[in-house]
């Protein structure tokens, strides 16, 4: 979006410079949560747990796509999910990953033995290579592109279950701190149509076929660090709200609060919202209709439709 | 002057007789080392030399001229270019217990006290790891120390000091308790690489007494080397000067190789006496060659005041 | 005017400070630490009361608790009636320490070939020259991009992480006893053998016993290094341990549980230099 001056444009549009900076995903919610960025992507569930939680107020302005098969739990020698309890498995924990799990359990009816799962936190960085290098690590769970690469590699491991059988409980957010958006000069609210018209824009050519579309998939192929086969591969299992219409309805809807109870509950549950959070509606989530999930003194996090709705009437 | 001291001490009878074995012999030893830039450099070359047993020899000279090179070559510790040394009837091969050893510095075990660093030498040629928890060996043992203590009173430590390690005591004490150590062994050779020169000077002489005592005593074969003229004409039977290679000739520079006089008095006592002097002065003479060191001149002139005062 | 005296004596290096202000001084700069923390602390609580980027010490406190008290997520939680001594032993910190600490162990007896290994190197000269170059090559690996490879031969429990303090620390240990052991004076090995010593003599029970302390003091100074590579280890891949626990808390800000943590592991491994430090004077009086 920045290389091909997409942004550039709309930040002009408004008059205010927005300045793209390249992080390894915990380094930039570690930025964000410290301020000293001011937006970043993120998954609902860490804009939960890092910002929400910490006590910054977040607004989700843009909700870009859910995990549709991105994310998978991999298994060799044929496990089902019935056989994982006791084995060792792998994953980076507190994370989507380990959400994907539980629910996994949840939805086969082994919601009882999630607590004889034996977790081992592994780094994504290392974990390929442990996975692949030992055959008695039997058990991953993990994102595309290491999915892809692991199952590429070695024929004997399968796929036990993937985030498509939990369509929109993993999704990816544009999130702003609220303070920012409501800086008095408004330039927060500039920043946001900026952001919102530039993403639209991008997602239309990554969405659409022909010449535009291949150049922009390359791009984003490149600034990601990975080749045009593999990034298409992870769009395949990646449900894009291309038109502003479809995301700013999901936002305004009934299964985005279903699903976001879901995973606040996992959050809570595994004290992701904090050591001394007492209960699970001391971080509460604030919908664009107005309504609270948790006590309404407390709202950490708000999903904002309007700029979403802005982009769709084209009055951005 | 000086030539009758020189034939007086070339005929000077002394107690060692012409029939006892030969301990010491090394033939057409050749040491040279090559240099990083081109070329050799010769320490030692086509050395010839016998030594008697219970002589007591001492090799003086400057350095660099290859004494310590000598010494270590009877030790075992280098091995020459060309010839062979043989000690106690055997051909040296490696350094091995033939010969006793008191270096400069550093001869003590850090980690011992005083008394163990004396035991360590005869508890192991009585036996080997395993026999050590054997209750004859503690037998043995505590024979030892009592035997190592009293030893060790004689030569001047006192009895705090025994239990004490090297670094807490002087440089005196310690080259005592190094010369008890090699002896506990009883070896037929003492090698002695200028084992007081690291010492002030009464404690010098001190042990020099002791040393003479020593080997008036036992009578063991004594290699001594020294820079130090004075030391060697006090302590040896036989004395040996070496000057330094000369480029031209091929065999080594022993400038002297005598019999010393034989003293009966102490050291104290000889170091005034006008022989002694007169040998100084000769020995030194021949180390510088013709020419005259100032301090040559100033004992030519001492012994002169004192001829004319007496 | 009183100033330029004072002045005068804190850059003179004859000055002979009284017992009170070494004393007092010494503290200053935690004091310093401290009140700088509260500040900023302080400050970021007025913006948002439950930061926990910079915990204050109510939050700190409570993550104390929670570390020695409480058990970690993954355990089962404990019976409510049971007493401190059985809540500090199913707590979350102990745990952790437990098995954190027996890879550290574990890595340092390991350690014991490596220093063997150096001693020989100095000693016997055949060892030299076969292990000499090599191991000054070995030594300049770094041991964390071995990691990989270490997973796939050692699997990804325990020993992976051993092996990887071992062999980022094993080397420094070789070649730092390899030197001590050459330092020893010729002149007593010489000695040694005029005093009927065999090989094994002149390597054990001359040279290792004498080089022993400072061995010790070698090992003292690895250990920051050891437990670097152990923190490297757990925190990449590991089911319990100190780092493992702060790469967890990481995730989610949970400085009030790092803090402590962090803390609680300075104190380890002070702990472990002052029982070195105690047993070498101990066993080695003439050092």
């Amino acid at each position: 979006m920045a290389k091909s001056g997409i942004l550039k444009r709309w930040a002009d549009k408004y008059g205010i410079v927005i300045k793209v900076q390249r992080f390894d995903y915990a380094a930039s919610l570690d930025a964000f949560v410290g301020k000293n960025i001011d937006a970043c992507t993120m998954t609902n569930m860490e804009a939960l747990d890092m910002p929400a939680a910490a006590g910054v107020d977040s607004t989700a302005l843009i909700i870009g796509d859910y995990s549709n098969g991105n994310d998978a739990i991999l298994a060799r020698n044929n496990l089902t999910l019935a056989q994982l309890p006791g084995k060792r498995i792998m994953l980076v924990q507190k994370t989507v990953s380990e959400y994907l799990l539980e629910r996994a359990m949840d939805l086969n009816g082994l919601g009882t033995q999630i607590p004889q799962l034996r977790l081992m936190n592994t780094s994504d960085s290392d974990l390929v290579g442990a996975f692949l290098g030992n055959k008695s690590n039997q058990i991953a769970v993990t994102w595309k592109p290491l999915v892809s690469q692991i199952v590429n590699s070695d024929q004997s491991v399968k796929s036990l279950f993937d985030s498509s059988k939990i369509p929109a409980e993993i999704l990816d957010l544009l999130v702003v701190r609220t303070d920012v958006l409501k800086r008095s000069d408004g330039s927060g609210i500039r920043f946001a149509k900026a952001i919102s018209g530039a993403w639209y824009e991008t997602v239309a050519q990554l969405a659409g076929a022909g010449s535009a579309s291949d150049q922009a998939i390359a791009g984003s192929a490149a600034a990601s660090g990975d080749s045009v086969v593999s990034y298409r591969e992870q769009l395949r299992t990646t449900y894009l709200y291309s038109t502003a219409k479809s995301a700013a309805e999901f936002s305004e809807g009934p299964a985005i609060k279903q699903k976001m109870d879901l995973v606040r509950q996992f959050c809570f549950r595994h004290q992701l919202l904090g050591q001394n959070i007492a209960s699970v509606n001391d971080v509460a989530i604030l919908y664009p209709d107005g309504t609270v999930q948790g006590k309404s003194d407390r709202v950490r996090l708000r999903i904002d439709s309007s700029y979403m709705r802005m982009a769709e009437k084209g009055r951005l | 002057m000086v030539l009758a001291a020189a034939r007086l001490a070339e005929i000077a009878a002394f107690e060692q007789t012409l029939e006892s074995p030969i301990e010491i012999a090394l033939h057409n030893v050749t040491v040279s080392y090559p240099l990083s830039s081109s070329g050799h450099r010769t320490v030692l070359s086509d050395l010839n030399l016998e030594i008697r047993a219970g002589e007591f020899v001492v090799v003086l000279g400057e350095t660099g001229c290859g004494k310590s090179t000598l010494l270590r070559l009877v030790l075992g510790q280098e091995f020459p270019t060309s010839g062979s040394i043989d000690v106690d009837g055997k051909r040296v091969t490696r350094i091995d217990s033939r010969c006793g050893y008191v270096p400069q510095k550093y001869s003590l075990f850090p980690d011992r006290t005083m008394i163990q660093n004396v035991m360590y030498g005869p508890e192991n040629a009585n036996t080997g790891w395993l026999g050590r928890i054997l209750p004859s060996f503690q037998r043995f043992r505590r024979d030892l120390r009592l035997e190592v203590e009293q030893q060790l009173l004689r030569m001047g430590l006192r009895s705090t000091d025994l239990h004490k390690y090297p670094h807490q005591l002087s440089g005196g004490m310690q080259q005592r308790v190094a010369i008890a150590q090699a002896l506990m062994m009883k070896p037929p050779v003492l090698l002695m690489d200028e084992a007081f020169s690291a010492l002030d000077p009464t404690t010098r002489s001190s042990l020099q007494q002791q040393l003479r005592d020593i080997w008036q005593e036992s009578r063991p074969t004594i290699l001594f080397v020294t820079h130090n003229t004075s030391e060697a004409l006090l302590l040896g039977t036989r004395l040996i000067l070496l000057g330094a290679h000369q480029e031209e000739s091929n065999r080594t520079n022993v400038l002297l190789d005598m019999q010393l006089p034989k003293f009966d008095d102490t050291i104290t006592v000889r170091k005034q006496s006008m022989e002694f002097q007169q040998l100084r002065e000769y020995v030194k003479k021949m180390a510088y060659g013709s020419s005259t060191s100032p301090e040559d001149f100033a004992l030519a002139q001492e012994i002169y005041e004192r001829r004319e005062r007496a | 005017m009183a100033a330029i005296p004072i002045l005068g004596k804190i850059v003179d290096v004859q000055s002979r400070p009284q017992k009170l202000w070494t004393q007092s001084l010494s503290w200053v700069l935690f004091l310093v630490g401290i009140f700088t923390y509260t500040q900023f602390s302080i400050a970021r609580h007025k913006e948002n009361p439950e930061d926990r980027v910079v915990p204050s010490s109510a939050q700190l406190l409570q993550g104390l608790k929670a570390s020695f008290l409480e058990p970690a997520e993954e355990d089962d939680a404990l019976d409510p009636s049971a007493g401190i001594t059985q809540r500090l032993a199913h707590s979350m910190l102990w745990k952790d320490t437990v098995s954190s600490s027996r890879r550290f162990f574990i890595a340092i007896a390991l350690l014991v070939p490596a220093i063997l290994l150096g001693l020989h190197m100095a000693v016997f000269p055949y060892a030299e020259a076969l292990f000499l170059r090599f191991g000054l090559f070995f030594d300049k690996i770094v041991a964390l991009s071995l990691l990989p490879i270490l997973f796939i031969v050692f699997g990804i429990d325990e020993w992976s992480k051993i092996m990887l303090m071992v062999i980022g620390v094993g080397p420094t240990m070789m070649l730092d006893t390899y030197n001590i052991a050459k330092a020893v004076p010729r002149e007593q090995v010489v000695k040694a053998f005029t005093l009927k010593s065999s090989n094994a003599d002149v390597a054990y029970r001359v040279i290792l016993k004498q080089i022993m302390p400072q061995v010790i003091n070698g090992l003292r100074l690895n250990l920051k290094p050891l437990a670097l590579f152990l923190f490297a280890g757990e925190m990449i891949v590991s089911t319990d341990g100190l780092a493992y626990r702060i790469g967890i808390m990481r995730r989610h800000m949970g400085m009030d549980i790092i803090i402590p943590y962090l803390l609680w592991v300075a104190v380890l491994l002070f702990g472990v230099d002052a029982l070195l430090k105690f047993a070498n004077r101990r066993l080695h009086p003439w050092f």
